[in-house]
């Protein structure tokens, strides 16, 4: 397992375009902007909706479940909060439920639970919801939840 | 062709040293690159009527600059922005001028790229303080993903996945560049280095690893646009401007309802209207820059604006074939890589003096355009360099490019 993470030394700012999205973290839920237009989804909320222009909007709660698209391993910390998490992995998960017909999908990043050796491009994840120490705020993050065929790991 | 392909040209180039700690302040340093891109022009401050600038981190205003230098400016403006804006910049130089508003224009950047206001946010010492996660860094400084390396890595991976590529090709990039950088007196990092030296540095966010990244700098560049008819009165062989392309954007691959593949970078959109306009294509480019934040962004470049297919530019650039005396001569100063890091205007800057013919090495006779073509006497000037091409980065979600030619062109 990466190292804790110091949620204490970022400070995050909601504003009206997000607050109802950090809301939802507190409740479990991972929510995705949807428009009520044309059903297109997204994240992050951005607000409106890139398919129809519509600005009246829904919030979809996904059920937290995709793909791992690619990751990148951080070795080097930046963030004051990451100092003692590295190494740990970034995922770029693809979400089951929000493929649409167009063949539009959403990626969404997020710190694994898993470590460096576990990940690899095709592995289905999960969002677990974590504490921060913040009573205001829960954090999205991703573990694996199974196996996959066809899987590629970095082995350099 | 263009409307006005062949009608602006860059008359002049300047920087300051290329530095790790310069003890100066960002305009001091945009002083000394404006005056010395003046001073190559055979220009005065009266000559000079407008300033672009752009800024992400450390910088400086263009007002205090023609302050300073005595510049009355018709025109004077600071994008908030980073990489792809060189370029840009050059195209809205040209509008202005076209339009009437201003005739002459100095673009600089100035940073103290490592010792002030690093990219990403890093104090001088490394690690960022408590932040604020606001605006769109909500959905990404909570996940600890926040640095160009950071937020590169992921697409760089899924090309090494989807093309069975490795980081040798990476290496190829950084032995090539760095190799020139041993031509380049101003360079920083001049000693060579070997793909084994690439692939025994140590990680920074894999699959990059240190010698994937580019410096981080304190330098200021400069360069100047004027008009055909101002140029050919100057002291210097003008160099035409074909065409480009200005902050082409595209769907960011790293979040959102994307359908795109993370390696599609925006260039790849502009491709067809930059050559179009410039009426030559990749196969035509004699020195080309590509803007190298990372060794990755230099292979995804190559294929954007069609130099090689999607794919291939892992193979494309093996056998040294980006070096001087090969097939498709890039980055001859070094680049960000190796000769530092100035957010895209140092790399105008030198394929400008190889058109001119006139690269700053170890020639006596560069600056009259007397090259001996001896590599291992210290000469970094292509022979008979007549086009080239400057290729912007500012992530894969948005690109610039700069089309040039010589005067014998």
């Amino acid at each position: 397992m990466p190292g804790p993470i110091d949620y204490s030394k970022i400070n995050i700012i909601p504003d009206p375009d997000t607050v109802e999205w950090w809301e939802g973290t507190k409740r479990h839920k991972f929510l995705v902007r949807q428009c009520k237009n044309c059903g297109h989804k997204w994240f992050p909320p951005f607000p409106a909706c890139a398919k129809c222009t519509s600005m009246d909007l829904s919030w979809f709660e996904t059920a937290g479940k995709g793909v791992i698209h690619s990751y990148v391993v951080v070795t080097q910390p930046i963030l004051a909060a990451f100092v003692p998490a590295v190494p740990y992995v970034v995922g770029l998960i693809e979400l089951d439920d929000c493929h649409e017909p167009d063949g539009s999908l959403t990626r969404v990043a997020g710190v694994m639970i898993d470590d460096e050796d576990a990940v690899a491009i095709g592995l289905p994840a999960e969002v677990v919801f974590e504490p921060t120490g913040d009573p205001n705020f829960v954090m999205p993050r991703w573990k694996i939840c199974g196996t996959a065929q066809n899987t590629w790991k970095f082995n350099e | 062709m263009g409307a006005l392909t062949d009608k602006y040209c860059i008359v002049g180039v300047g920087e300051t040293a290329f530095m790790k700690a310069s003890g100066r302040t960002p305009l001091s340093m945009a002083c000394e690159a404006v005056k010395r891109a003046m001073d190559d022009a055979g220009l005065g401050a009266r000559d000079i009527d407008a300033i672009t600038s752009f800024q992400i981190a450390d910088s400086t205003d263009v007002a205090n600059v023609a302050q300073a230098l005595g510049i009355r400016m018709n025109y004077g403006s600071v994008a908030y922005s980073g990489g792809s804006t060189t370029e840009a910049l050059v195209a809205h130089a040209i509008g202005l001028i076209e339009g009437g508003y201003c005739n002459t224009v100095a673009i600089f950047r100035a940073m103290n790229g490592r010792t002030g206001r690093r990219m990403g946010g890093q104090a001088p010492g490394g690690v960022v303080p408590p932040s604020r996660a606001e605006g769109d860094a909500q959905f990404y400084m909570p996940w600890g993903f926040t640095t160009p390396a950071q937020h590169f890595a992921p697409s760089a991976m899924r090309y090494l996945h989807d093309f069975g590529a490795t980081t040798k090709s990476f290496a190829e990039v950084a032995t090539a560049f760095r190799y020139h950088a041993s031509l380049n007196p101003k360079a920083l990092m001049r000693a060579p280095i070997t793909i084994e030296d690439h692939q025994r540095s140590r990680w920074v966010a894999k699959p990059f690893r240190l010698l994937d990244c580019c410096l981080e700098t304190d330098v200021a560049s400069a360069f100047i646009v004027t008009s055909r008819e101002r140029a050919y009165d100057l002291r210097q062989p003008p160099v035409f401007i074909m065409g480009g392309s200005a902050r082409t954007y595209a769907d960011n691959p790293a979040w959102n309802h994307s359908r795109q593949r993370t390696y599609i970078q925006a260039g790849h959109f502009a491709r067809q209207r930059v050559w179009g306009m410039s009426g030559i294509g990749p196969q035509d480019i004699d020195v080309l820059s590509i803007y190298d934040a990372f060794t990755y962004t230099v292979i995804i470049q190559l294929e954007a604006y069609g130099f090689c297919g999607i794919g291939e530019a892992a193979e494309f650039v093996k056998g040294g074939r980006l070096r001087i005396d090969h097939d498709l001569p890039t980055n001859l100063s070094g680049g960000h890589l190796s000769e530092g890091y100035a957010h895209g205007v140092a790399l105008v800057n030198e394929v400008v003096r190889q058109l001119r013919h006139r690269a700053d090495d170890a020639c006596p006779g560069w600056a009259e355009g007397r090259h001996s073509y001896d590599r291992a006497a210290g000469c970094r000037q292509v022979r008979e360099a007549r086009f080239g091409a400057c290729l912007g980065w500012g992530t894969e979600t948005r690109g610039s490019s700069l089309i040039l030619r010589s005067l014998s062109a």
